[in-house]
């Protein structure tokens, strides 16, 4: 009921100008706003490349860490731990943290670069980079999550496939690439429906790290809707809510789709 | 002790039908068995005996009322399941006295009737165990105490030694047919073999398909099988069945001869062959030719007898018990 | 050659996990512990004078104990929307795995739009207002069980799938009524789901930021998450206090973790497999 209704009023009061008292209606003036706004468009274009990148690097590197943390190797139960943890722990204690970290200048990780002789860019100030520092910082935090249904994926794996392909001949990365991949798909699927929805709904690091900033050059979707409900746009709030439900509708529909298809293919 | 009829029971899934119309009057104290391929209906036809299916259409009553439509536990029923159904979180009494303790029963009674059941059982030593440390024998046990404990007219088995290796299958059957004796309670029991049909039954019910192929005591069938797949089902090994051309030559549809009723000679037969394989049991044999005209042959003989793979055989059927089907 | 392999590799996955997976959280260890001017130059040295007692009071006393209110506030809210949510989900889980009908497909549905689509916060907010919920720990409760109502739930489906449907069978022919089945047979073998469900949600809840963001603002009602944004303005120039206040705020899922790491670990990737 607190998740539905609001849901389904929502596409109302995206049509009207609205302070939560008198609802007036003005048609799709409020989408019209969105997007002729261009740092409202910016925002969503943001949205798009943060999410494809989180999910598209934590696909990789979590399979990376999961393959690495399944093999023979000393302090594994460790390692697991260590991985994991920063998904447990505050989001908006790691964006403060790492905004500290990539300080220009007094940065710890600008003054490691400095020690070496490369001169660190302004990670969260240059508007170039800012939206990708952050995306760095959620795959930190999130690939834990991505390295551990890999992990479950992969030690559902019969090791009587990797033992006949080895009698069958085949190197180390023939096995990953002929078997693994294939075998570990339905938890890569996981991976990258989670972590696409996780990014386009992707909030609160980035409120935490940049505010949207500088300029708007790291705004999306979810940022720009706290914004215009901040400034008391709650009909533009609302349209922002609205075009995010079609955003994830849009992308996830028919990918849900495909990934079913290849599903039952197999 | 109560009686089960069974009134043109129908079960429907949507369109599929799959209980056509089965007719079927059980006597009080009988130990019933349905048996049947995979796929038959005779899980499910138990289960709507039981109550957990709700019957599509016809009536069922046992003892004499009418409970098509009664609650499970109201139908004086206990019920032994495949997997044995033990709940995982309590002990062995627990588990036992559980339907006593829904009933709301005091404790010194339900502590009582559970020593009582498991004292039969040989289950004292095991009482506060949980089931995950029970061999597969003992969780059988423990079922079946449960369902002792209910004091049920009617006990349902639902292929309960399927989960067992074949020698405590063997002892179970003992059991189940002893306790049988001691309660006189009525028995219905599921099974796909063969051999618990023909070594507990007082009357086997054959199913195919949904519908009743044949009821009749355990040797009936074997000597009057009523239909080939009732035939072929029956004893081990299976009966030779021919049909087509060769079966139009011996007068029938379908002729069907048992390989123990075949005597097999170098001398005289009705049919001649070639041995193509010997399967040395024992106390017999087993003999496999090929007929020609006719195809292949099973045929039981001594163990001691000197049929070599190779040889040229004739076959002789026993003429009282050969068997011609119209089907 | 084969056997010194995994030991290279694992030395150095090792040492380069540590860096980047570690030294963060040291980061934050270490300025906690620091002084105001040595902290400010954010480096790893280690401090001239352990000041971990002195922070932790002085961040603790901040804006008039405001720390302990928000700690306070967020507990209660846990607990409660926890245990609403365990009970609630349980159920309908149970309900959805066991009875086949036509509701069904609704349901599940509604349970996978919950998963995937952010809740339209604005008219949320006039619902909570318009039924005097708003900026309230109720309404706050309210909205953390229906945002988590479909994970629980999801995880609790699966779980119970697992449980054979003989033993609701079973029960039933023992003479059990349907509640009876739940409570007496279905909930005991729900334990370990239970406890991964109250693990991750317990967390998750904890750090949510964003909802107490928007459905309570306001000074008395601030949840731990809420201060530590409020303090990142306020102490730009005191990285010691701001870095203790993380360090408090990071420790309860960290104990949480070491009790727990096991049903944490199976409900993600539970969660994330059926999700």
């Amino acid at each position: 009921m607190f998740f539905l209704l609001p849901t389904a009023t929502s596409f109302w009061y995206s049509l009207t100008r609205w302070d939560l008292m008198t609802a007036e209606f003005i048609g799709l003036e409020n989408f019209h706003q969105f997007f002729s706004e261009p740092f409202l468009v910016q925002g969503l274009i943001n949205t798009l490349i943060y999410a494809a990148m989180t999910s598209g690097l934590k696909t990789i590197f979590g399979l990376l860490l999961a393959v690495l943390l399944t093999s023979n190797l000393i302090a594994r139960g460790f390692l697991r731990t260590v991985v994991f943890f920063p998904v447990l722990v505050s989001t908006i204690g790691i964006g403060i943290t790492f905004t500290v970290m990539m300080h220009p200048t007094r940065g710890i990780i600008n003054v490691a670069l400095e020690a070496i002789g490369i001169d660190g860019p302004g990670w969260l100030t240059d508007p170039a980079l800012a939206l990708f520092s952050v995306a760095l910082v959620d795959l930190w935090k999130g690939v834990g999550l991505a390295t551990l249904i890999f992990i479950a994926g992969l030690a559902a794996i019969s090791p009587d496939y990797y033992e006949a392909s080895r009698i069958d001949g085949a190197t180390r990365m023939q096995q990953f690439r002929r078997i693994t991949l294939p075998l570990v798909q339905p938890a890569t699927i996981t991976v990258i429906t989670l972590s696409l929805i996780g990014g386009l709904r992707s909030f609160d690091l980035i409120w935490a790290m940049t505010r949207g900033g500088p300029g708007f050059s790291s705004d999306v979707v979810a940022s720009v809707i706290y914004k215009q409900y901040q400034a008391g746009f709650y009909g533009l709030s609302t349209a922002g809510n609205v075009i995010l439900f079609g955003l994830i509708a849009v992308i996830m529909v028919p990918l849900t789709f495909m990934f079913n298809r290849r599903e039952i293919e197999q | 002790m109560s009686g089960v009829q069974l009134k043109d029971i129908r079960k429907s899934f949507g369109a599929l039908e799959i209980i056509k119309g089965i007719d079927l009057d059980i006597q009080p104290g009988e130990f019933v068995v349905f048996v049947g391929p995979s796929g038959c209906g005779k899980s499910t036809l138990l289960r709507m005996i039981a109550g957990l299916e709700d019957v599509t259409s016809g009536v069922l009553n046992i003892g004499g009322k009418d409970v098509t439509y009664a609650d499970p536990s109201k139908r004086g029923i206990a019920m032994v399941f495949q997997s044995y159904a033990l709940y995982p979180h309590m002990t062995v009494a627990e588990n036992i006295g559980f339907g006593l303790s829904l009933a709301g029963r005091p404790k010194v009674e339900i502590e009582a009737k559970v020593r009582a059941a498991a004292e039969s059982l040989q289950l004292i030593h095991l009482l506060d165990r949980k089931p995950k440390a029970l061999s597969g024998g003992q969780r059988q046990r423990v079922a079946i105490g449960r369902a002792i404990v209910r004091n049920p007219d009617v006990f349902l088995f639902d292929e309960p030694l399927s989960n067992l290796d074949a020698s405590l299958r063997s002892q179970m059957r003992l059991e189940i047919t002893d306790l049988h004796k001691k309660l006189g309670a009525t028995m219905i029991y599921v099974t796909h073999d063969q051999v618990e049909a023909m070594t507990m039954a007082d009357k086997i019910v054959v199913l195919k398909d949904g519908r009743v192929e044949q009821v009749g005591s355990p040797m009936d069938l074997y000597n009057k099988p009523a239909t080939p797949f009732v035939a072929s089902f029956i004893g081990s090994p299976k009966m030779n069945l021919y049909s087509g051309v060769a079966a139009e030559g011996l007068g029938c549809k379908t002729y069907g001869i048992r390989p123990e009723d075949l005597t097999l000679s170098f001398e005289k037969g009705r049919w001649n062959g070639r041995i193509r394989h010997v399967e040395r049991l024992g106390a017999d044999a087993l003999v496999y030719l090929k007929v020609e005209g006719l195809g292949d042959m099973v045929a039981r003989t001594l163990g001691g007898a000197k049929f070599q793979p190779g040889n040229i055989v004739w076959a002789e059927p026993d003429a009282t018990k050969e068997h011609r089907f119209d089907l | 050659m084969r056997r010194t392999r995994p030991i290279v590799v694992g030395g150095i996955s090792l040492a380069v996990s540590a860096v980047v997976f570690i030294l963060p959280f040291l980061f934050i260890a270490l300025q906690a512990v620091k002084s105001r001017s040595e902290a400010s130059r954010l480096n790893f040295l280690l401090p001239k004078e352990w000041l971990l007692w002195d922070n932790l009071v002085a961040v603790v006393e901040a804006r008039n104990y405001q720390l302990l209110l928000a700690y306070f506030n967020s507990t209660v809210i846990t607990v409660f929307s926890v245990t609403i949510l365990v009970v609630f989900s349980a159920m309908v889980g149970y309900v959805m795995q066991r009875r086949k009908s036509r509701w069904n497909s609704v349901v599940q549905g509604a349970v996978l739009i919950g998963l995937m689509m952010p809740p339209a916060v604005v008219p949320t907010i006039g619902l909570l207002q318009s039924i005097g919920l708003f900026k309230t720990m109720t309404g706050m409760v309210l909205i953390q069980v229906a945002y988590n109502l479909s994970f629980s739930t999801l995880l609790y489906r699966s779980f119970i799938g697992t449980i054979p449907r003989d033993l609701d069978e079973a029960a039933m022919i023992d003479g059990a009524k349907p509640w009876q089945i739940f409570v007496r047979v279905v909930m005991p073998l729900l334990k370990p789901v239970t406890v991964t469900n109250i693990v991750v949600q317990s967390i998750a809840i904890f750090n949510d930021f964003t909802n107490p963001l928007y459905y309570l603002p306001g000074k008395e009602n601030v949840t731990v998450q809420l201060t530590l944004y409020n303090f990142q303005s306020m102490y730009t120039s005191q990285y010691n206090l701001l870095f203790m206040n993380i360090l408090l705020v990071t420790i309860p899922p960290l104990i949480v973790f070491i009790f727990f790491n096991r049903q944490i670990v199976a409900g993600m990737t539970a969660g994330g497999v059926k999700g």
